[in-house]
């Protein structure tokens, strides 16, 4: 399998007042295309800045990152922005759901910045919904959803745009174990369809559905499993 | 597929005001009240100015008043003013003079008005503008006879008591005959009654048709032969009229050379210039209130898009995470922006519209809106809402996407 991610020395370094906070002190990994990577690590191991480097929200310090071949440190906004908008789709914590706006608007939100027409976008919306089994929650405003539909409901905005990559952050951290189980398994099909998927979490049983782990600390990877 | 996109950031920033509905209705508050101003400004300077000008034709137009007074008085001096109340009066003797030395011009008339009340039987007509005049005043003023026949040389030299009426005289003393050859009562003495006018119709609620004419010779019975009068003269030749009627008064009125002249000359003309300055002052007046009031609209605008930017700074970040571009965030809260100055515009154009039909409907004043007024109202709010938007859309398409999601 190809290259997807390579990423050499890369670092990040924040200012804080009058010092800085090494977040990243340096990180090799390179992950192939079809991989389920799990990141974890204690809270400040720097894992959350890695995958928001990973994920181009963010730009390293120093060091190369290529994604697909293409040199990411070397892109200005507008072209992070396309990659993000092609290539990655984020699952958060938290779900990040526009609250007034009904579950099938949401998974189109990242259509509309793909410039898809507006009927288009909505039958793409609610058949990507019904593929998470929401399929009668289309029109559900997210605060009358449960945890785990809006995680799913976010799951399915994630791949609106059928991104190469999915990036995971704690995507089970507000969620019971029953419907956290069924958020990683919903992500494990799509790791079988083949996409890439990169689950950050402390959480190890949430580790464990990864066939590699990237244990991080102190801005270092420890190891690699 | 542009389009499409705009079409989105409106569809999202309709949705976004109308969550905040109260607040967007106070923050478009400012705009409202400016563009209202606007509106009814303009309506009814538009309104009054038609009026006027309708109003004045009245006077006729190519017509001169010699009168004691002047019609349009600047700011003036106790002096100035008490100079001008001691002149002599205007009298029958000027007119004469005019009419005999005038080559400029053909039609003199005394125009000698006063409001009495024309009684015939137990039928009244009330607060009836008769005028004196002589048989050159229906050229003068454009109105002829409709019924009948107009004041003549003889009425007026014999002093006869004949009158000619207005349409509304004629429907309160003859609501079923024909009055010519009639009789009527003013104050007391009969008048035969010659002719009825030309009806001229409202004006501002009032009507023009409420008017009775009677030689001059005859008026001076109830004025007094000493009163001070209005003298019209029909001036074909304008400026050069003027200058003949002025040699003609100061040698009647035996000015020494280097006197000022102690009467002045009026026209509908130097009236409608003195309205049209005072309706271009009140005008500057009302646009700069209304563009305070837009410039504090603005700034309230400006306020509460900076709120709004920072009370979805998490859905500034998500819409980063999943591909906008800085200038697609910039769109939409530009867009918002300027969505807001318009419902404010629209609003203030609806009220301003109403607030000038109410007035109008009460005072039977023919206010109008004029339509590029409407434009002006809306391409005010377009740009205040661009340029007051600007700053917090900016600030708003400058956020890291990082710290945009991280924002509690």
């Amino acid at each position: 399998m190809s290259e997807l991610i390579k990423m050499k020395d890369v670092t990040k370094v924040y200012p804080l007042g009058e010092t800085e906070v090494h977040a990243l002190r340096g990180i090799d990994i390179s992950i192939k295309k079809g991989e389920f990577i799990s990141i974890i690590g204690p809270s400040g191991s720097g894992k959350s800045t890695l995958m928001h480097i990973i994920g181009c929200l963010d730009v390293a310090t120093a060091g190369s990152y290529f994604l697909q071949g293409k040199d990411v440190n070397k892109m200005d906004g507008n072209q992070l922005a396309d990659i993000r908008k092609e290539f990655i789709g984020f699952i958060f914590q938290d779900f990040y759901l526009l609250p007034d706006v009904p579950a099938w608007y949401n998974v189109s939100l990242p259509m509309i910045y793909d410039r898809i027409p507006p009927k288009e976008r909505k039958e793409k919306a609610i058949s990507i919904l019904k593929s998470v089994g929401l399929g009668d929650r289309v029109n559900h405003l997210p605060n009358q959803l449960s945890g785990g539909e809006r995680q799913r409901v976010a799951i399915a905005r994630a791949l609106a745009n059928e991104p190469e990559i999915i990036i995971a952050d704690e995507p089970t951290g507000n969620l019971d174990s029953v419907r956290g189980e069924e958020i990683l398994e919903i992500l494990s099909d799509l790791h079988k369809k083949g996409k890439t998927i990169i689950i950050v979490s402390h959480e190890k049983y949430v580790a464990e559905k990864g066939n590699r782990k990237i244990h991080l600390k102190d801005g270092r990877v420890e190891k690699k499993a | 597929m542009f389009s499409g996109f705009l079409l989105e950031i409106l569809r999202s920033s309709v949705e976004s005001i109308k969550a905040n509905k109260l607040r967007s209705f106070l923050t478009t508050l400012g705009i409202v009240i400016g563009v209202m101003t606007v509106i009814g400004v303009m309506s009814v300077i538009s309104g009054f100015k038609q009026y006027m000008a309708t109003s004045f034709s009245q006077l006729g137009a190519n017509v001169l008043y010699v009168s004691k007074y002047p019609w349009v008085m600047g700011p003036m001096s106790r002096e100035e003013w008490k100079k001008i109340h001691q002149r002599d009066n205007i009298g029958l003797r000027e007119t004469e003079a005019l009419e005999e030395y005038g080559a400029s011009f053909k039609y003199v008339s005394p125009s000698i008005l006063r409001n009495m009340k024309m009684e015939r039987g137990d039928k009244e007509a009330e607060e009836v503008k008769i005028e004196g005049a002589s048989e050159d005043f229906s050229r003068i003023i454009n109105q002829d006879v409709s019924l009948g026949r107009f004041l003549s040389k003889d009425d007026i030299n014999y002093k006869r008591h004949v009158c000619v009426l207005g349409q509304d005289v004629v429907e309160a003393l003859f609501p079923e005959e024909n009055p010519i050859g009639k009789k009527v009562k003013i104050q007391g003495r009969q008048f035969n009654v010659i002719g009825i006018l030309e009806e001229r119709g409202e004006m501002m609620g009032q009507s023009m048709d409420n008017t009775a004419m009677i030689p001059y010779t005859t008026m001076t019975a109830f004025t007094g032969k000493r009163s001070t009068i209005n003298i019209a003269v029909y001036a074909e030749e304008g400026e050069e009229t003027e200058e003949e009627i002025r040699w003609i008064l100061r040698g009647v009125r035996d000015l020494k050379p280097g006197e000022e002249d102690d009467f002045s000359i009026n026209s509908s003309e130097a009236l409608i210039s003195q309205f049209n300055q005072l309706t271009s002052t009140f005008l500057m007046i009302s646009i700069a209130i209304a563009a305070i009031s837009l410039v504090v609209g603005g700034i309230g605008i400006m306020n509460i898009m900076l709120v709004s930017v920072s009370e979805r700074t998490r859905e500034i970040g998500v819409r980063k995470a999943i591909g906008a571009k800085s200038s697609e965030i910039l769109g939409q809260f530009l867009m918002e922006s300027v969505v807001i100055c318009l419902v404010g515009g629209f609003l203030g154009i609806l009220l301003g519209a109403s607030i000038t039909k109410l007035i109008s409907l009460n005072g039977n004043i023919p206010f109008h809106i004029p339509i590029w007024s409407i434009f002006l109202g809306f391409g005010f709010c377009f740009s205040i809402g661009v340029f007051f938007g600007y700053y917090p859309a900016r600030k708003a398409s400058k956020l890291s996407p990082v710290e945009a999601l991280r924002y509690e």
